[in-house]
């Protein structure tokens, strides 16, 4: 009994501690980030800010010509045999930051956004020194080149997704694949070189991914990642893919763990009728 | 041991084993008014021969270089070697887990007034291997080159420099450089893995050998002959060896609970960053066991150089105990001091609240809280002396106990 009471007062302690300094502290350390979730109602796949847009509902073939005469210049479009007109090297030394081939940008980007961000670039990625310039399109002409894009995009996951969506920037060289565009070109565009995202969810967790990529500005302020307005579906597929890169022994640690817990439990059973036996004629 | 001729036989007569388990073992009594808080020495034994061995695998996969360190761990190791995961969560677990069963030790050992004569060398021993256990979790921590890793070994190397006169020189001399850089990785790790702990096993041993000389306290404080513990006490072996086992298992079941399904409060987050000297994480803290006396340091938020005495004070004045209480009362334990029993929960309670500001940014009220807290702190040892003034004179007038 009196054993028990002490065990008691030990978790109690322990527990205490262990409340303040996970918990607590971490809620209060991270009290500017629920804030900014809270303020913008993190993650916002509409983009309400950027305002609405008309019907996205244009015409594939003039969006292709569209396409040929204002962007072709600088993207690529593998899926309809259009090639980038400059190789990665060159081009992230003209641009800062290679283009991206356009093939299936609608499948992970939201169409809103994408609508924004061609009309102006630097407001939609809330990054004023981003690459693209504002083209001076029409809307129509937008939706056309939106429909024309749509038509061509097939959905990719895991790793394909991660490089069509971050690549140009972002490494991942525990699987071996590195940013498109060459880290001295980074450094010059973005004041640094962006962190590599193998195990970027152990530093960061999934809560505060999913809010950062959909607004980078909201929780850091003055960050030099652009809005990249992925959609609900693409984000979770690259939450699934980094989580799955950053811990791959996940479903081993549980089942090992459950299996020495359970050895555990017999050791606890069996040392205790050893200390019954022991004991019995002692008080 | 009972088994004679053959090996044992010839061990004997060169070793006298028989001899050596007799007074280390089956014939080292302790008395019976003792609960399971004496265990966790013998806990502390385990945990320590848990960090030595998952700490050797893990020095087969690990380089220590600046360029290097980072991906060995958090690759290599983590990701590469057959179950190299699990010898690093049960290192970094194992090291947190160390000074939670270092801590509740040393608190029996307070509480129960297990500093005072004649076992001041077991307490200074002890004192002595918790200041190692400290250099050797503070050099390790260093290893994984994370940010965490990186910027608590740099403020706490910068302490150094407010030390008079040679201060700034020895900040250098400690890095090997002007700032922790790969020859800082390199030496932490020599210390680490070689030095330090070997450091721990010359304490350790004496530690033992002093506590057999001088035997366990008991929860009453009764100070008891050898003579009267063989009589009414139990042997170390097999009898409390057989409750102990039974305590290492349900600490071994809460530890892998730990390694396995809750690792996270023993690998912050922001570890898993690299470590990057031109960019400062908004919150930089030590590691939970050392947040009280951080809090300490930082609590005279007014004075560095008052807060870098507090510091060095909060960690040293324990050593002290034997000396700051001079109580003449024949049971030592804190169960028969009343006035100690009440500065000892304020104590408790100061150390937690300690701990969690340790963490919290410190600023506004977190800063007023702070200093308030480590003047309490303070007040424990304080109140030693007074507290041994008047249950002097108390006996002195025929009363006390």
């Amino acid at each position: 009994m009196k054993e028990l009471k002490i065990l008691l007062v030990l978790i109690v302690i322990v527990g205490v501690t262990y409340w303040g300094i996970e918990p607590l502290a971490h809620s209060i350390m991270h009290k500017h980030i629920e804030e900014a979730i809270h303020k913008y109602h993190l993650p916002d796949y509409e983009f309400s800010d950027l305002g609405s847009t008309p019907p996205l509902d244009g015409d594939a073939a003039k969006g292709k010509e569209a396409f040929q005469m204002f962007c072709a210049s600088c993207h690529g479009l593998k899926a309809d045999g259009i090639p980038a007109p400059m190789d990665p090297k060159t081009a992230a030394a003209s641009f800062g930051v290679v283009p991206p081939d356009l093939s299936n940008v609608t499948s992970f980007t939201s169409k809103k956004f994408l609508f924004h961000f061609i009309k102006d670039p630097a407001k939609a990625s809330e990054f004023k020194k981003i690459a693209m310039p504002a083209m001076g399109l029409q809307d129509e002409q937008i939706v056309d080149i939106i429909a024309y894009l749509d038509s061509k995009a097939k959905k990719v996951h895991g790793a394909e997704l991660f490089k069509e969506a971050c690549g140009r920037c972002h490494s991942a060289k525990y699987q071996k694949i590195y940013a498109e565009t060459p880290p001295d070109a980074l450094k010059k565009y973005l004041g640094k070189v962006p962190p590599d995202l193998s195990i970027i969810m152990k530093a960061k967790g999934e809560h505060y991914l999913v809010a950062f990529i959909n607004k980078p500005q909201a929780l850091l302020p003055g960050t030099s990642m652009p809005r990249v307005g992925l959609n609900k579906e693409a984000t979770e597929d690259l939450m699934h893919y980094l989580d799955r890169i950053a811990d791959p022994h996940k479903e081993q640690r549980v089942k090992v763990g459950l299996i020495v817990l359970a050895y555990m439990l017999v050791m606890v059973g069996l040392t205790y009728a050893w200390k019954k036996k022991i004991w019995k004629n002692i008080h | 041991m009972e088994k004679k001729g053959g090996l044992m036989e010839w061990l004997d007569k060169r070793l006298a084993i028989e001899t050596l388990w007799k007074v280390m073992m089956a014939e080292y009594y302790l008395p019976k008014n003792i609960n399971f808080l004496w265990s966790f020495g013998v806990l502390t034994m385990l945990v320590f021969v848990i960090l030595v061995v998952s700490g050797i695998i893990l020095l087969m996969y690990y380089k220590p270089d600046a360029k290097m360190a980072f991906d060995s761990v958090n690759k290599t190791i983590m990701m590469d070697v057959a179950f190299g995961w699990v010898f690093r969560h049960v290192h970094a677990v194992g090291a947190s887990v160390m000074f939670l069963v270092l801590f509740i030790h040393i608190g029996r050992g307070i509480y129960y007034g297990s500093y005072k004569a004649p076992r001041e060398v077991v307490w200074i021993t002890g004192f002595i291997l918790f200041v190692l256990m400290s250099a050797t979790a503070f050099t390790g921590y260093l290893l994984p080159w994370g940010q965490m890793s990186y910027w608590a070994a740099q403020t706490i190397t910068t302490l150094f420099a407010k030390i008079p006169f040679i201060g700034p020189d020895l900040v250098i001399w400690i890095r090997g450089n002007y700032i922790v850089e790969d020859a800082t990785l390199t030496r932490f790790f020599a210390l680490h893995v070689t030095f330090l702990p070997a450091l721990i096993l010359v304490f350790t041993a004496i530690h033992l050998y002093a506590v057999r000389i001088v035997g366990s306290n008991n929860e009453d404080g009764i100070p008891m002959t050898k003579e009267e513990k063989k009589k009414n006490g139990i042997p170390f072996w097999p009898v409390f060896m057989a409750k102990e086992y039974f305590v290492m298992s349900v600490f071994l079941l809460f530890f892998f609970y730990l390694v396995f399904f809750n690792y996270k409060f023993a690998m912050d987050p922001i570890n898993f960053q690299p470590a990057n000297y031109l960019q400062t994480p908004p919150h930089i803290y030590p590691e939970w066991y050392f947040l009280a006396f951080y809090e300490v340091l930082r609590g005279f938020f007014f004075s560095e150089t008052l807060g870098l005495i507090g510091f060095v004070l909060s960690m040293f004045l324990p050593l002290f105990l034997p000396w700051l209480d001079t109580s003449p009362y024949p049971y030592v334990s804190g169960k028969h001091r009343p006035l100690f029993k009440i500065m000892w929960w304020i104590f408790v309670a100061d150390f937690i609240a300690l701990t969690i500001l340790g963490k919290l940014p410190p600023t506004g009220l977190f800063a007023w809280l702070g200093f308030v807290a480590s003047i309490v702190y303070f007040l424990f040892f304080a109140s030693l002396p007074i507290i041994s003034y008047i249950e002097k004179k108390k006996v002195a007038s025929g009363g006390g106990q």
